[in-house]
């Protein structure tokens, strides 16, 4: 190859990522809009008034207040003028405000989605670290002991329910063994620290508060160990399938043939051979960590996504209803760009257009 | 070569993420290994669901809210640990004239918030007329009926139209909580609907209680802390209380148990019951109870709307059987108004099935399948709606009446029934204050009874026994046309009372933990225990 040509390949791969990026970002906002007009349908069709879901009995019969209550929350108003307000305040950052609390939504999320995405990023680190290794090494012993002892261990973390898993396991190891610390994300002797990120880990090494580093992290274990397990069965069958598929290639072959040592086949050739459909799987699993662990969040009183989506839920909060489906529908547009986006990279085979 | 630098420089990456965490020390003032030992003051940690939603009182009307208000936020009138037959002195003393219309409240002198300002008449003008100013308000209902004036600084007369002898209870509501006016006003707090105080009220506590706020957080804790300028007769016993949003009572009953939290308010009575060892258990009947109703409106129920298809359900059910599901503390409704509160009856309905098939003759049930619908997603005291509907259903099989269940969300079945359009449904009703008059909504036209299709016409002497009862100018009389409402009710009323679930609390090392349907528990009166 010349050098004219791998510039001209260079230069057209350089336009063509920006170009990329672009056309999956108009492709998203409107697929949020999609998400929106979903979302918000869905909420209007649903049978029940939220207004007198939100107020007790006393409220309920008092005019005035009922009045009130509709007049602040637009619902005296005709639903595609609802919506053109909600889509107006959208544009400007505004996500409504909850009925339930009086508070902006954008606020009240601000507070739940970080402690969801500590958790669930912890999660996906650990979980993705302990596959690697267990389904490497049920690959190279297809069939052997090591391979059918990893392929049960990662039936069994499918197989566990994950709300029975996080009951069984606070209560062992914080209320037998003593080794885990109670619920919540920090000790009720402890503060939260300010806040930068809300990742709690983050913000205490920001302000250098040791303790409340130490008892962050050691709050953070039992539901990252839980959530991770049903992650590391999954992740766990899939990269044995994978790397099972790339040591059959003619490739590897040829590495082994030149006498490259094992940790660099695995390493250099293998697992980035292998990485693609990891990489789906993992995109796919943390959307479902950061969407779908309210049950686990309920059990360690961990104040998270889930909980606020339940709570939203069950008490008709439309506002605070539509604020997650719409944070949900970013998380995973994202998710989805960064994976494909990491499509390119790891493999030069697959090229932007 | 370049593998090297890479693993050196991650080795050199964490050793400094750790140098950094572990060599700045832990700064927080608060941030100290503290064991919580309650014995010494120290830590309350209290463990509960939710259900806050706002630190103003003026804007509050939810059971967490009440709780955490309670002791930063003082009232004119106050309730003495779990007895609410008759509100007791809080801020100030009251005197009422013969007719019940006129309530003077007197306030002590001296009394301080906790910027140590003195409170008086002017503080309890804001206070009032800022909630009656706040239509928007959950708790605006509790004063649409009263007025308010200043008679001196010390002194203040709340009148009404009509005799009003509820009126004590309603002030004890931590939303009749006095706030500092100055600082309140100078906040953005008006006495009209322009009021934007509640951000403010938020983090910052302006009452006159043994505690204020240290932080506030809706989803996560609230932590109060002593304050230093109380001046009452029921000083801070610990240090820091922390209460904590947990909302899955095995999550709180596992903290308790493991040491990490003092008092968990929400468990069940099976959960109390599987207790052992050094810990309290203060379990009773509640505040709310559990009903069904038969609609009485023809357009709904058609050829089966009278009184006689409800009492012929109200004998054909074993309540015993029900309590079962109830567990520890839970008693049988024995009529619309709970046992704590003056009024309710002594004794229930035994089932009798002869007088059940009598009834059910005369209400010209022909064996058709009646649609009973519920909330399914908001159990009461740990009583879960759909166990306790299926025991109604087999057990109304076995007296012939057939039922089908139509659970829903509370969020959605609450239509139907505020509508009036469900044929047979279960509720729940609590009180809007600790008074009885909060039971008299089952009356043929009040709230309840309308939702029951029951209009005052099909039952003109218990409409009039709610008459008495609202209008009484004499405590005893009062109470006595509250039984009788009450006994009417079970006699001819299209309702049938099943349950009162118990409140359920688990402590350890606490003193003082006595429910209360106002503030389920008064956290200033807690104490280490002895």
């Amino acid at each position: 190859m010349t050098t004219a040509t791998k510039a001209a390949r260079s230069r057209t791969r350089g336009s063509a990522l920006p170009r990329y990026i672009l056309q999956r970002l108009i492709t998203s906002v409107l697929l949020l809009i999609g998400v929106t007009i979903v979302t918000f349908i869905l909420t209007a069709i649903v049978p029940g008034d939220p207004i007198a879901a939100a107020l007790g009995e006393g409220a309920r019969e008092n005019e005035a207040t009922v009045a009130a209550y509709r007049e602040r929350y637009g619902m005296d108003r005709p639903l595609p003028e609802r919506y053109w307000i909600y889509l107006v305040s959208l544009v400007q950052g505004d996500l409504g405000t909850s009925i339930r609390t009086s508070r902006p939504v954008l606020e009240e999320l601000a507070v739940a989605l970080p402690a969801t995405i500590e958790v669930a990023v912890a999660s996906v680190i650990l979980s993705l670290a302990v596959a690697l290794v267990l389904g490497t090494i049920a690959a190279y012993r297809a069939g052997r002991l090591p391979d059918q002892v990893i392929r049960v261990l990662s039936l069994i973390g499918l197989s566990v329910p994950t709300f029975w898993l996080a009951i069984i396991t606070y209560r062992f190891f914080f209320m037998e063994l003593g080794w885990a610390p109670g619920s919540g994300r920090l000790s009720p002797t402890l503060n939260p620290p300010p806040q930068v990120t809300g990742l709690y880990l983050v913000d205490f090494a920001i302000d250098g508060d040791h303790v409340g580093f130490i008892d962050a992290a050691a709050h953070l274990a039992l539901p990252v160990l839980v959530l991770s397990l049903f992650t590391v069965g999954l992740l766990t069958r899939f990269i044995r399938t994978s790397v099972l598929e790339v040591l059959s290639s003619d490739y590897i072959r040829a590495a082994r043939a030149k006498g490259l040592p094992g940790r660099r086949i695995i390493g250099g050739y293998l697992l980035r051979g292998a990485s693609l459909p990891i990489l789906t799987m993992l995109g796919i699993a943390f959307g479902s960590l950061l969407s779908g662990t309210v049950l686990v969040e309920a059990i360690f009183a961990w104040p998270g996504l889930g909980t606020y989506a339940y709570n939203a839920a069950i008490n008709l909060d439309l506002p605070a209803v539509m604020g997650v489906g719409l944070v949900v529908g970013v998380i995973y547009v994202g998710i989805n760009l960064v994976v494909d986006l990491m499509y390119s990279v790891l493999d030069p085979r697959v090229r932007l257009r | 070569m370049a593998t090297r630098f890479s693993r050196r420089a991650v080795a050199l990456g964490i050793v400094g993420a750790l140098a950094l965490t572990s060599c700045s020390g832990g700064n927080s003032s608060n941030n100290s290994n503290n064991d919580g030992d309650s014995t010494s003051g120290g830590t309350l940690v209290v463990d509960t669901a939710f259900s806050l939603e706002t630190g103003d009182p003026g804007r509050n009307y939810v059971p967490t809210g009440n709780t955490i208000l309670r002791p930063i936020y003082e009232t004119l009138l106050t309730f003495e640990g779990g007895d609410e037959s008759e509100p007791v002195p809080g801020l100030a003393t009251m005197e009422v004239n013969d007719e019940a219309t006129e309530f003077t409240f007197t306030l002590d002198e001296g009394r301080t918030f906790s910027d140590g300002s003195v409170v008086d008449a002017d503080d309890v003008m804001f206070s009032f007329e800022r909630l009656m100013g706040m239509e928007a308000s959950k708790a605006n209902h509790l004063v649409v009926d009263i007025d308010i004036e200043k008679i001196d600084t010390q002194t203040v007369m709340i009148s009404t139209d009509e005799p009003y002898l509820q009126l004590p209870a309603i002030v004890t509501n931590p939303a009749l909580g006095i706030l500092n006016s100055e600082v309140v006003i100078e906040n953005g707090g008006t006495t009209d609907d322009t009021d934007a105080a509640e951000e403010f009220l938020n983090g910052t506590s302006v009452g006159s209680g043994p505690y204020q706020l240290d932080s506030f957080n809706l989803t996560t804790q609230v932590v109060l802390v002593p304050n230093p300028e109380y001046n009452g007769d029921q000083p801070a016993q610990y240090d820091r209380i922390v209460v904590r949003n947990v909302t899955e009572a095995a999550t709180q009953l596992t903290n308790l148990r493991g040491g990490d939290s003092h008092l968990a308010l929400d468990l069940s009575g099976d959960q109390v019951a599987q207790l052992e060892g050094d810990f309290d258990i203060n379990a009773g009947p509640g505040a709310q109870q559990i009903f069904l109703f038969v609609n009485q409106s023809d357009e709904v129920s058609g050829d089966l709307a009278n009184p006689k298809l409800a009492e012929a359900i109200r004998y054909a059910l074993d309540y015993d059987a029900l309590l079962e599901l109830s567990g520890e503390g839970a008693s049988q409704a024995t009529g619309v108004i709970p046992p704590m509160f003056p009024g309710a009856l002594d004794g229930g309905i035994e089932q009798d099935l002869d007088r059940a098939a009598a009834a059910l003759e005369e209400s010209g049930y022909d064996g058709s399948t009646l649609t009973l619908r519920f909330p399914n997603d908001q159990p009461i005291g740990g009583v879960d709606f759909t166990t306790l509907a299926e025991r109604v259903q087999s057990q109304l099989a076995e007296a012939d009446i057939n039922i089908e269940l139509a659970p829903a969300p509370f969020a959605t079945e609450i239509d139907p029934y505020v509508n009036g359009t469900a044929e047979f449904a279960m509720w729940y009703w609590g009180p809007d204050f600790a008074d009885s008059s909060s039971f008299l909504p089952f009356g043929p036209s009040e709230t309840v009874g309308t939702r029951a299709g029951w209009p005052a016409e099909a039952a003109p002497e218990i409409a009039d026994l709610v008459t008495q009862a609202r209008n009484a100018t004499d405590v005893d009389e009062r109470e006595q046309a509250f039984a009788e409402f009450a006994t009417a009710l079970q006699e001819e009323g299209p309702f049938i009372p099943l349950i009162v679930p118990a409140r359920s609390f688990a402590s350890s090392g606490v003193d003082g933990v006595n429910y209360n349907s106002n503030w389920t528990i008064d956290l200033a009166e807690l104490t280490p225990a002895q």
